[in-house]
Order: C-alpha cells, then structure tokens, then sequence
C-alpha cells in the first residue's frame, strides 16, 4: 500500500509500461530525451550565475524542462485529489515506525539527502531517468555504470539505516 | 508547447505517484530486497523503451517528420562517484529526482525540503564545476557531465 490514502498500487507491469509509452511519446513528438535532473540546473540558471548553467544546453531548454517540472508537480497534485483529497502531511512510512523523528528531523534529514541528490545527479550527468530508463534503454556504458552505483550505494545505505542502525 | 510538456509531466507523474516510485515505503523494501515492486517497474520501462527506441532511431524521424535526435551522454568518472552520492540520497529521502516533484504535489510536506536540499546541490556543482572538472576527469565545460 501506498503512503498516499493508503492506496493499492498500480502492477509494476502496467506502471513500467506507462512510463516505457510516454519516454517514446515524449522522444517521438517533441524529440526531447527523458531526463529530470537536468531540469534542477534548469531551476538553478534562473537564479544563480555560474557559468556551468549558461552552457546553450541549459539555456535552450528551459522551454521543455520548466513545464514538464512543473508537470511533474501537478501529478502529484491530482493524484492526491483523486485519491481521497489533497492536504498537507507527514507521513513517512517505516521512517516514522522504525526511525520516529518529528517533523523538524525529518526536514534537516530529507535537506542532507537532498543535497546529495542534487550534487550527485549532476555530476553522474542523469538520474533513474536520463540514466536508468533512456541511457539503459540506448545501451549508453555511461549509463549503466552509473545505473549500477546508484543502486548498489541505495542498497548499502537502506541497509546501513534500517539494518545497522534501526535494527529491523 | 508548454502546455504539451505540462500534460508530459502531469502523466508521468501521476504514474509515479501511483506505482510506489514515489512512495517512501516502496523505495526502502526495493534496496532491502523485500519488495520486487521497483525492480519490476524499471525493468519493464527498460524492456519497452529499448526496442521502440531503435525502431524510432531507425525511422529517423520525429511525428513532425524532423530528423530524430538521440545524443548519447559522455561517459566520465563523474557518472559513478556522482551516481554513489546519488544514490545514497535517493535511500536517505526514498525519492530520486521526479518523485521529489511529485511528492510535493501530493502534500508531502517533508519533500520540500528535498527539493529545497536538491536546487541547493545542484547549484553548489554548477559553482564548483571547474574545479571539480580536473581532478575528476568531467568534460568540457560547455559539454557538461550529461543531461537527462
């Protein structure tokens, strides 16, 4: 069940496939390449002038990356709505049952992790998208390699917090 | 063609919300090896998404009939030190990029701080870009470490 209403989820099967559908559809109608991460340098251009965000790559593609961001957003949006109704939670899952902190934790740890996201992604050049679904998909070594150190660093890092230290 | 990209990202994320992709829960048993859920979604998005790419790439052509453009991402040591951090981010907050939006949308209040920490990480690497280039072999500045 989802953290979400308590939904049942979607079969992988049909989710996986959604997602397969709308990479082609999205490659296939408007030629852009799946990839999110990007957009946070997209984000970042808007406000911070480091040379890196000024490279043509960025600048010439806040028309395609800012919407679908903000696309992403009202998914989630309307998933909540048709789920049950949209309001402001905390909820957390095994974080609240195993780990326990409030609110004020939960900020300050989903910030550190944030900050490793943002960092690590743009220096990996892709995230589960760009490199798990395009790049794998392509056949891209760049992609797999990285793919891989995603997965085995979330791997060790699942297990160091509930294994080791919450002691599931 | 904004609103195009907006439904893009609406679709996608409402299949993100749905699937357990973006559910805290889902992430952890998946690096716990307790629920196949994950595993199950990328690996099928990845069996349908192969074999229709090389056929579009074959084609050639976009629906508008404009020459397809599929650029590979450069490959660099940035795409495993990079990919480690990432991936103990995407464990510590159960969410990797897209999901980060969605969680917001849904009223996660936790996961704008996510995205606050995001936008801060990815500035600080625009900012330290030539720096970290040298030592860790990035490409050129104007190429940049891959975009997706």
């Amino acid at each position: 069940m989802l953290i979400l209403h308590d939904l049942a989820p979607l079969h992988w099967a049909v989710a996986g496939a959604a997602i397969g559908v709308i990479t082609l559809l999205l490659l296939f109608s408007t030629n852009q390449r799946l990839g999110i991460s990007t957009g946070f340098e997209n984000i970042c251009a808007l406000v911070v002038h480091a040379r890196y965000f000024q490279r043509s790559e960025i600048t010439g593609s806040h028309g395609w990356r800012l919407p679908f961001l903000g696309g992403l957003v009202l998914g989630g949006v309307f998933s909540a709505i048709a789920g049950g109704g949209w309001q402001p939670f905390w909820d957390l899952g095994m974080f609240d049952t195993v780990i326990g902190w409030g609110p004020a934790g939960k900020l300050a740890w989903m910030f550190g992790g944030g900050l490793l996201i943002g960092f690590g992604t743009r220096m990996a050049g892709g995230c589960t998208s760009g490199h798990g679904i395009f790049g794998l998909s392509n056949l891209e070594r760049a992609s797999l390699e990285s793919t891989l150190a995603f997965m085995a660093a979330g791997i060790v890092t699942t297990n160091l917090i509930y294994r080791v230290w919450g002691g599931i | 063609m904004a609103i195009v990209y907006i439904a893009f990202g609406t679709a996608f994320g409402w299949v993100l919300s749905r699937s357990g992709a973006a559910d805290y829960d889902f992430i952890q048993k998946m690096f716990l090896f307790e629920s196949f859920q994950l595993y199950g979604i990328i690996g099928t998005a990845v069996v349908v998404t192969a074999p229709g790419l090389w056929f579009l790439k074959r084609r050639g052509r976009t629906l508008t009939g404009a020459p397809l453009r599929v650029s590979p991402k450069p490959r660099h040591p940035g795409n495993i030190w990079g990919g480690i951090l990432f991936g103990a981010g995407w464990s510590i907050t159960g969410m990797c990029p897209g999901p980060i939006l969605v969680n917001v949308g849904e009223g996660k209040l936790y996961a704008v701080a996510a995205l606050a920490g995001v936008l801060v990480g990815a500035a600080l690497f625009g900012v330290l870009y030539e720096r970290l280039s040298g030592p860790l072999q990035l490409p050129a500045l104007r190429v940049g470490t891959g975009d997706g």
